[in-house]
Formats: structure tokens, C-alpha cells, sequence
């Protein structure tokens, strides 16, 4: 056991002094004094440093390498710098920043609120107001939730002159396209929890929810103003399904169950993440079908107000965003639950960090992903094209440089999908549902591989300007073929998979990245990437369930002939 | 039919260490290299310096992680240090540990260690 050690280190061990201290004479002081602990200022950094250390870095360790790939894959491959690197930094940071505020608020503050109520609303009350309750829980959530903000964000990217009715839409009545999108996750918890309770199968709820999607797609198609809105409505639907909508709604829904003894099967928590990112879409083609494009005045924007100016909009916005969902959770803990709330104080600190959180992250979400996103789309296209922005270009050939495109957004795809907590989390809970019988890393792999090619083929949408549907269309439908023939727990799976990947750090980017791209190719909108994204990993993993299925069956097959 | 037979170790002292959530990797890896032969860890939820400190107290995590670590009673001294030095428990809100005096402990203990012992026992 002979190990080297440093003598400073070796002195340092030995000369600790040992005083010993009778706990009798120790606690006689203290119960005669002011039980508070007096700290002083070097305590207060030793007391908030682990606080504070680990939270930064799990949000750190989400928003760097992204950014960097984006950042270095410019430099090297397309020789462009970033413009406004210190601002995009200084938003970057804002993001890790208020991620990180908003994910301990959350905890804090709305989950305990949520899971509260979960436990005792079901109990207390009658289905009907329970369902009630889920409804508007649904539509408080999604007004909560950061990725939400992208949407706002994207729309002051948007062409008001190619594509006036989406200009519209994200700007006019932005208002009213989130509720609408959180009308569509609403009624998605209320089914979703009417499943828990009555056992159903999700594999007619898909078949209900898809067609009206579709037939509302083709219909938009064939009108040249509607066309525009395919790759919002498809794309809104990836957003709602992010940190705060899942694990609120999944508390109400699984205390329901509970509360008429279904207990929490294996299954239950499953389902309403799909019908959350299916219902938003024909929610939003249905408003694209209400609203009638004004011809949009220039220069609409010209004065700003003082509220209208950044940090103070922002955390305008924040407040709008978290007051309503928790004034909304304790009327309901006081007026239908009538229990006592426990810990005022911290969740009260809870709310503050989320609301807090919200704005910071909303100011790096401005500054910093979408911003970061917009400048990687825009410049792109110089690797294959002439673009006014990079006098070099086109850098490469033609097709090499699309090639390189390609493999760039398919990377993109790969790493971020990969990097995702929640995508590891549901890879364990697969694991376990199928006795191991498809292993976590194939889910994993599964799920990244499907989001890679689905950026990759939105950006060549993109780039040739192809319509959404062409895609869409047909990919749905294999998807339903697909799950006609998988068993149950697979198509569990594979429809929730789709929603896990999109958290609040991917979406802003891709969604900016493609809104950048639409730009400088001038396709007329650059939506559409998102919602390809979304398509492709339900495919990849319900092909992987039947082809498990397939190769059990046959090895069972082997063992009884053998 | 075999014989069985069962050792039974004295002179063993049980080091229990609380700590926040997520400390106890760096707590047990010092211990395993101040000679700790294992450690158990599980999760507990505690109160006492959050109550206390006020504002701070958010900071402070009601999640704990237990490390119970069985000890000869002549490393005893050694480990407190390592452990008190690795959890940090001069600063406040990191954890505590005490020690408890076993009368006796059993497991497996490997049969060279045995033969060793008694080859000593024999010379003397």
C-alpha cells in the first residue's frame, strides 16, 4: 500500500486539530438562545454554492455543445463568424440562466401545487368538475410554457409581404393562437384522463385525432393563403409538449386514476402526450379557416412603449404567462379542494424563480437561441448557393454543399435528440414496460435516429420549397398503418416519443434555424422542420416494436420446434 | 456433509454520515480510498438547518443521502477525518456523522485473509 503523497497534504491531515465539545453543555445554549443560525458572509457562499452549481451546469451541459456545434460548424465549414457574438452570448447565458431558475421554481412552486391537487381534487369532487378542471389546467399550462415563447419569437421573423395571414396569426393574434393550442391540450387531458378511468385504448383516439388533421391539411392545401399556416399547425404541436405541461396534467390525470381504483397500471401516464401534440394542429388549421388576412400596414411597430421594451416586456410577458396558471390552482385548492396549502413561503419563492426564470429565459430566447438559429439558417445556404450575406459563396459545389447541409441538420438532430433528459427517462420506463425486451439505447437510438432524418428532410423541404403536405399526408398515414398492427404498449410508446424530444432548448433553435433557411432561399414560410421532426421517430420506433414482436415470435417459435 | 462455520468480526465501529442529496459519491469514493472496505447508501428526508436559516434555507435540500460505513474500530479515527474533510461538515447545511460502537459484525471474508490470521496465530 505504498502511495505517494504530497507533504503539504500529508501535514495538512495530520495537523487537524480535534477539539471535543459535550453536547449537554452545547444544547443548553442553544435552546436559551435565539434558535436562529447567525451565518456570516463566507457561510452564504458556502451554503449557495452546491445549491446553485449543479442546477447551472445541468442546463449548461444542454445549451452548450448545441451552440457550439452551430457555432463551430459555421466557422469551419461555412468560414462565417457569428455577428453579435457578445450579445449572442450574453442571451445564451440568459437561457442556461433562466432554465435554470424556471426548472427549480417549477419544482418548488406549481409541481407540489399540482400534485396536491391531484391527490385530493379526484376524491372530492365529481368527475365532471374534475374533467372541467383538467380542461382549463390544460390551457393554464400551455400559456406557462417556455418553448411557447419560441412561437412569439419566430413570428417577428416572419415576412409580413410573402405570407400575411401567418404574419398575422403570430403577431395580430398570437394571443389567441395560444389558447387555442392550449384549448387543444386541454381537451387532450380531458381525454387523456377519461382514458385512465375507463381503460381505453389509445389506437382509436389516435385514428380520431389524426383524420380530422389531415383532412384539414388537404384542405389548406388546395388554398393558396391557407397553405401558408400547414407548417405552424404541424409545428405548434411539437411545442405545447414541454417541462411544465407533462408532469401537471400527467399529476391530475394519474390522481384520477387512482381515485377510482385503476390504480396506476403500466400504461397510465402514456397517451396524453400525443393527444396534447395531435390536437393543437387541428386547432390551429381550424383558426387559419376563421381568420381572414388583413393587408398588413408597414411599419405597424414603429413606436414602442416603455412596457413594449425589452427586459420590461419580457418579464411582462413572464408574469402573464405563470399568474394566471397558479391564481388559477389556488382557487381551485381553495374553493373545490378546500384544503390548507403547506409551505406558503416556498412555494411562494417557487413562483417568483419560475416567473423570474420565464423572463430571463424569454430575453436569451430573443437574443440568444433564436437568434443563434436564425444566423446558422441564414448563412447555409452558402455552401451550395449564391447568398448576398457571404460574398464567397457558393463555398462548395452544388451538391457537395447541399450534402454538407444535409449532414448538418442531421447531426443537429442526432446530438440534440440524444441530449435530451426526458428522452432517457422514457427510454428506462420502456425498458421496464417490456421486460427489457427493447433495450433503452434502442429507443434512444431509435427516437434520435427518426428527429435526424426529420430535420435533414425539413431542410430539403426548404431548400426546394416543397409543400408540407406532400409529406405529411402519407407519413401519417403509414404511421396509422403502422399502428394498426403494433400492440398497445408500442404505440404508447411511439406516439409519446415524438412529444418528449422536443424540450425547450431544440425547439427555439430548429424552429429559428428553419425560419433563418426560409429566409435567404425565399421559401415562403420556414416552418415545417419541427413538425418532420415530430413524424419520423414515431415511425422509427413503432418499425422497432414489430420487429421485436416479429423476432420474439419467431425465436418462440425456434424453442417449440427445437 | 460440509462443515459450516461462522466468523464473527469484533472490534467493528459503524461510521453513519448524512449529507445532501448527491454528495454521497464523493464521500464514499474518500472513505474507499482511506481503506473503508464498502459503504450503503440510501435516501432519507431530514429537517434541522433549513428550518433555521431562514431565506438560506431554500438553499439547503430536504433530500438526504445516508452513508453507513462498517469500520475496524483502529481506522475509526482516520475515517471521521477523511469523511468530515470530504462532506465539508466544517460549512454549515452540509450534514453531520456520528459513530456508533458495534458489538459484533458477519460476512463473507475471503479465505486467505483466514489462513493468514491463523499462520499468525500459530508463530505466536
Amino acid at each position: 500500500m505504498a502511495r505517494k503523497i504530497p507533504f503539504a497534504d500529508y501535514t495538512e491531515q495530520v495537523a487537524i486539530k480535534h477539539r471535543r465539545l459535550s453536547f449537554n453543555d452545547a444544547a443548553k445554549i442553544w435552546s436559551s438562545s435565539d434558535r436562529k443560525i447567525q451565518i456570516r458572509p463566507g457561510d452564504v457562499y458556502h451554503i449557495l454554492q452546491p445549491y446553485i452549481t449543479p442546477r447551472f451546469l445541468e442546463q449548461f451541459k444542454a445549451v452548450v455543445p448545441l451552440a457550439l456545434y452551430l457555432v463551430l460548424f459555421q466557422l469551419l465549414f461555412l468560414r462565417q463568424g457569428i455577428e453579435g457574438s457578445w450579445a449572442v452570448t450574453g442571451g445564451l447565458l440568459a437561457v442556461i440562466l433562466g432554465l435554470m431558475l424556471f426548472m427549480e421554481g417549477l419544482k418548488l412552486g406549481l409541481m407540489p401545487l399540482g400534485g396536491s391537487m391531484g391527490e385530493s381534487l379526484p376524491t372530492h369532487s365529481p368527475l365532471a368538475i374534475v374533467l372541467g378542471v383538467v380542461f382549463l389546467l390544460g390551457i393554464g399550462v400551455t400559456f406557462a410554457e417556455p418553448a411557447i415563447g419560441a412561437l412569439k419569437t419566430a413570428g417577428s421573423i416572419v415576412s409580413p409581404e410573402r405570407t400575411p395571414l401567418l404574419f398575422d396569426l403570430l403577431n395580430r393574434h398570437s394571443q389567441t393562437l395560444v389558447l387555442i393550442v392550449g384549448m387543444g391540450v386541454g381537451l387532450a387531458a380531458v381525454l387523456g384522463t377519461l382514458r385512465f378511468v375507463y381503460n381505453w385504448s389509445l389506437k382509436p383516439l389516435i385514428y380520431a385525432s389524426v383524420l380530422p388533421c389531415l383532412v384539414l391539411t388537404g384542405y389548406a392545401h388546395f388554398d393558396e393563403q391557407r397553405a401558408d399556416i400547414i407548417g405552424l399547425a404541424w409545428d405548434s404541436g411539437a411545442v405545447t409538449t414541454g417541462p411544465v405541461t407533462v408532469p401537471l396534467v400527467l399529476a391530475l390525470g394519474i390522481g384520477v386514476a387512482r381515485a377510482v381504483g385503476r390504480g396506476s397500471s403500466s400504461l397510465s401516464g402514456f397517451g396524453i402526450v400525443t393527444l396534447a401534440s395531435l390536437f393543437p394542429i387541428s386547432g390551429v388549421l381550424l383558426l387559419g379557416l376563421f381568420v381572414e388576412p388583413v393587408s398588413t400596414p408597414l411599419g405597424h411597430a414603429a413606436e414602442a412603449r416603455w412596457f413594449e421594451l425589452s427586459p420590461v416586456n419580457e418579464l411582462l410577458a413572464a408574469l402573464r404567462a405563470i399568474v394566471p396558471l397558479v391564481l388559477f390552482l389556488l382557487l381551485v385548492m381553495k374553493f373545490i379542494v378546500k384544503k390548507q396549502i403547506r409551505h406558503r413561503g416556498l412555494i411562494a419563492y417557487g413562483v417568483l424563480l419560475c416567473v423570474l426564470g420565464l423572463g430571463v429565459f424569454n430575453l436569451g430566447l430573443s437574443y440568444g437561441l433564436a437568434e443563434l438559429g436564425n444566423q446558422s439558417g441564414g448563412v447555409l445556404p452558402a455552401a451550395f448557393a449564391q447568398v448576398r450575406a457571404v460574398p464567397t459563396s457558393p463555398i462548395y459545389h452544388y451538391s457537395l454543399g447541399i450534402l454538407i447541409v444535409v449532414f448538418f441538420a442531421w447531426f443537429l438532430g442526432f446530438g440534440a435528440t440524444l441530449a435530451e433528459p426526458a428522452l432517457n427517462a422514457l427510454g428506462l420506463t420502456v425498458e421496464t414496460l417490456t421486460n427489457g425486451a427493447f433495450p433503452k439505447r434502442l429507443l434512444m437510438w431509435a427516437v434520435a435516429f427518426g428527429v435526424a432524418c426529420g430535420i435533414a428532410l425539413g431542410v430539403v423541404k426548404l431548400i426546394y420549397a416543397l409543400p408540407l403536405s406532400y409529406f405529411l399526408i402519407p407519413g401519417y398515414l403509414i404511421l396509422v398503418l403502422l399502428t394498426v398492427f403494433s400492440t398497445e404498449e408500442f404505440v404508447n410508446v411511439a406516439w409519446d416519443s415524438a412529444g418528449v424530444t422536443t424540450g425547450p432548448i431544440t425547439v427555439p433553435l430548429v424552429l429559428a434555424m428553419g425560419l433563418g433557411l426560409g429566409e435567404t432561399v425565399l421559401a415562403r414560410e420556414g416552418f415545417g422542420v419541427l413538425a418532420l421532426a415530430s413524424l419520423f421517430p414515431i415511425g422509427s420506433v413503432l418499425t422497432c416494436g414489430l420487429y421485436i414482436r416479429w423476432r420474439t415470435a419467431r425465436s418462440q417459435e425456434v424453442f417449440v420446434h427445437g | 456433509m460440509v462443515e459450516r462455520e461462522i466468523t464473527v468480526l469484533t472490534d467493528v465501529a459503524l461510521i453513519t454520515c448524512i449529507v445532501q442529496k448527491g454528495m454521497a459519491d464523493t464521500i464514499v469514493r474518500a472513505s474507499r480510498e482511506a481503506g473503508a472496505q464498502g459503504a450503503t447508501v440510501y435516501y432519507a428526508q431530514g429537517s434541522g438547518v433549513r428550518e433555521r436559516l431562514g431565506l438560506l434555507g431554500v438553499a439547503i435540500e430536504v433530500e438526504k443521502e445516508v452513508i453507513n460505513i462498517v469500520v475496524a474500530t483502529n481506522q475509526v479515527d482516520r475515517l471521521v477525518e477523511v469523511i468530515y474533510l470530504a462532506g465539508q461538515l466544517d460549512k454549515p447545511g452540509r450534514g453531520f456523522l456520528y459513530v456508533t460502537p458495534l458489538e459484533k459484525a458477519a460476512t463473507y471474508i475471503p479465505p486467505d485473509i483466514l489462513e493468514r490470521l491463523s499462520a499468525r496465530a500459530e508463530q505466536q
